[in-house]
């Protein structure tokens, strides 16, 4: 912590927070404002942040004049998908990592991580060859399989670090009670650990919702097309840009992330700050 | 029940050996207690025989079938942990109940041996609990129920009450005893407290750098320490060490037994020696005390010798000498140890 004892540092830090959460929130109360604005009020050269003319026109044009429903679905399906997958296999590497003495673990570790590193984009150049020789580019398997390469490792690290603080002790109680493996993990480590699969949970959810370039680099097909595209595709043509259904749009999708998130940010942030206070 | 014989074992980590060549004998419904200062292997034995552990070397049978084999669970003992790793998310119920259940018994069979060793516990009122609303002693008694649960063999006790406090621990004691009293099971009992091995074994079996020092009753260490280790180990305050070469008068004390035997360490308990009046030139031990720690009737006296070598006397009259004077101590000849120059026990004994 930085002393601040002095008024004066009280109120920089004031104005910076304030300018960073300027920052963060401008887009997101712009994007509501807009998604209530009539065409003619969207372009005007003065805007103003509050509507004079509110109309629901542009949600009712995203439901009915689009396939944004379709775009929900398959957006929750890949990223249901990704998430569950994700905490099943980070559950399992980080137990082994946390729990299991092997030879090279430190050295797999590191490179798991050391494997988030490499730029988002620059993986892509080398997955697209690869999903296109597997027969897997334009399938959600792939997509799924491609957000797995970015939320596992951080994912894993996430759980090791709640599973390493676990005493020994209780797993060898449960080895003496006759326990194997399997059952340890299920009964116990777990059930223990469950903030931590929520933080992981949503981690990678929220990772696979909120991407475009995978889906769209990935998914060619416009039925399998998630939300990030879909918006795009949709509403911002080369020729005319729907601000308004767009801006929309992009509430609705983002709604279902922010229910969920605000009910369980609780266990998000113990998630991510476990271990580091103890 | 079961009487546990421990053959030739060895362990090492890597190169580095924590213990070879161990034998060790334990009888149907002995306690037992493996003593020893940190690091002296006592836990990694009992770890090697709850089957924690991997044995590098040599046998653990129970009534003469081995045992090394098999998987922790199938060894028919039983664990108490010292930090009771109990499972935080489930109550003491099914804490107590969890390998009956993995065994697949029958739920009625489950509820029932768990109230019945409940009963032995006076914890029927915990089983709906989790361990986080339990106190320590609370806790501890549900982790023994655990185990008596599972109707071991052998129990393993590994260090189970240095978690508490002192007056919970001596109240652990005497609970601990008459348990074992109560079910008549094997116990293997690892501490580095004295006091606990001395009041609850029925044989104490001593550790140092992997080695077995000393095995017998609280009584036999305690009166005929089997080497200086043991000697300075068991007892407190420790034992006072004088080597004769530089205490010779000590030696015409004793009389000619202790050149005869090649005695070449003499020991004497605190509470052997007894403190006389005023030092003169003929006395053959003489001390300063600095320090006097009183216990209400019983003092403890820290000081010098003449040869400047530490001294502990206990008192138990109540009066405490004078001090920064040297006085001049005493004691009967047939009270004293003798080890010779490796540190082992003269042979019969110290005393004549």
């Amino acid at each position: 912590m930085i002393p601040l004892s002095h008024a004066h540092e009280r109120w920089i830090l004031r104005i910076l927070i304030a300018v960073f959460v300027f920052f963060l929130l401008a887009p997101v109360v712009w994007m509501i404002s807009t998604s209530f604005k009539p065409p003619e009020e969207i372009f005007r050269t003065s805007p103003s942040l509050i509507p004079d003319a509110p109309t629901w026109r542009n949600y009712l044009r995203a439901f009915t004049e689009t396939d944004i429903l379709k775009y929900l679905g398959n957006g929750l399906i890949v990223s249901s998908l990704n998430a569950g997958l994700t905490t099943v296999l980070a559950a399992l590497a980080a137990y082994g990592f946390a729990k299991f003495r092997f030879r090279g673990r430190k050295g797999l570790m590191l490179l798991m991580i050391s494997a988030q590193m490499f730029p988002y984009a620059v993986l892509l150049i080398s997955i697209y060859p690869m999903f296109q020789w597997s027969g897997l580019f334009d399938t959600r398997t792939g997509l799924v399989l491609a957000y797995l390469v970015f939320a596992l490792p951080a994912s894993i690290y996430i759980l090791f670090s709640y599973m390493v603080n676990l005493p020994d002790e209780l797993i060898e109680a449960a080895r003496m009670d006759g326990a194997g493996e399997g059952l340890i993990l299920r009964e116990l480590i777990l059930p223990l650990v469950i903030p931590g699969l929520i933080t992981v949970f949503l981690y990678s959810f929220m990772w696979s919702w909120n991407d475009l370039l995978y889906s769209l680099t990935l998914i060619t097909s416009e039925d399998k097309r998630t939300i990030g595209p879909g918006l795009l595709l949709t509403f911002l043509g080369e020729m005319e840009q729907d601000w308004g259904a767009a801006m929309a749009g992009s509430v609705i999708v983002s709604l279902p992330v922010v229910l969920v998130f605000s009910l369980l940010q609780r266990f998000f942030i113990q998630g991510l700050t476990a271990g580091a206070v103890k | 029940m079961a009487h546990v014989s421990i053959e030739n074992l060895g362990k090492s980590y890597g190169a580095t050996p924590v213990f070879a060549n161990l034998d060790l004998d334990i009888e149907h419904g002995e306690f037992i207690a493996l003593l020893g200062p940190s690091g002296c292997g006592k836990s990694t034995l009992l770890r090697c025989i709850a089957g924690l552990e991997q044995i590098t070397a040599g046998d653990i049978r129970y009534d003469d079938s081995s045992i090394v084999e098999l998987p922790p669970s199938d060894r028919g003992a039983a664990m108490v942990f010292q930090s009771y790793a109990l499972y935080p998310h489930k109550t003491v119920r099914d804490n107590m109940g969890f390998a009956l259940k993995i065994a697949k018994q029958p739920p009625e069979q489950i509820a029932e041996r768990v109230e019945a060793a409940a009963r032995i516990l006076n914890i029927t009122q915990l089983l709906p609990k989790r361990p986080r609303e339990l106190s320590g002693g609370q806790r501890q008694r549900v982790a023994i129920g655990r185990a008596i649960v599972r109707d071991p063999k052998v129990f393993l006790f590994d260090e189970p009450l240095s978690n508490l406090d002192a007056e919970l621990r001596a109240k652990m004691r005497v609970e601990l005893s008459r348990l074992h009293r109560k079910i008549d099971a094997t116990m293997i009992y690892v501490t580095h407290d004295q006091i606990e091995a001395m009041t609850m074994a029925d044989r104490i079996v001593i550790l140092h750098e992997g080695k077995i020092r000393q095995s017998g009753t609280p009584q036999e260490v305690f009166d005929r320490p089997a080497d200086i280790f043991v000697a300075r180990f068991i007892g407190a305050p420790a034992m006072n060490l004088f080597p004769l070469s530089r205490y010779s008068e000590l030696g015409g004390v004793v009389g000619g037994q202790a050149q005869s035997l090649g005695a070449e360490t003499l020991g004497i308990r605190p509470d052997e020696l007894v403190v006389g009046g005023k030092a003169t030139p003929s006395s053959p031990l003489v001390a300063r005390f600095e320090v006097i720690e009183s216990l209400g009737r019983q003092k403890l006296l820290h000081g010098e010798t003449s040869l400047g070598d530490e001294i502990t006397v206990s008192t138990h009259d109540g009066v405490a000498p004078e001090t920064g004077v040297d006085l001049e101590l005493s004691f009967e000849p047939g009270k004293v140890h003798l080890f010779d120059k490796n540190g082992n026990r003269c042979p019969d004994g110290a005393s004549a």
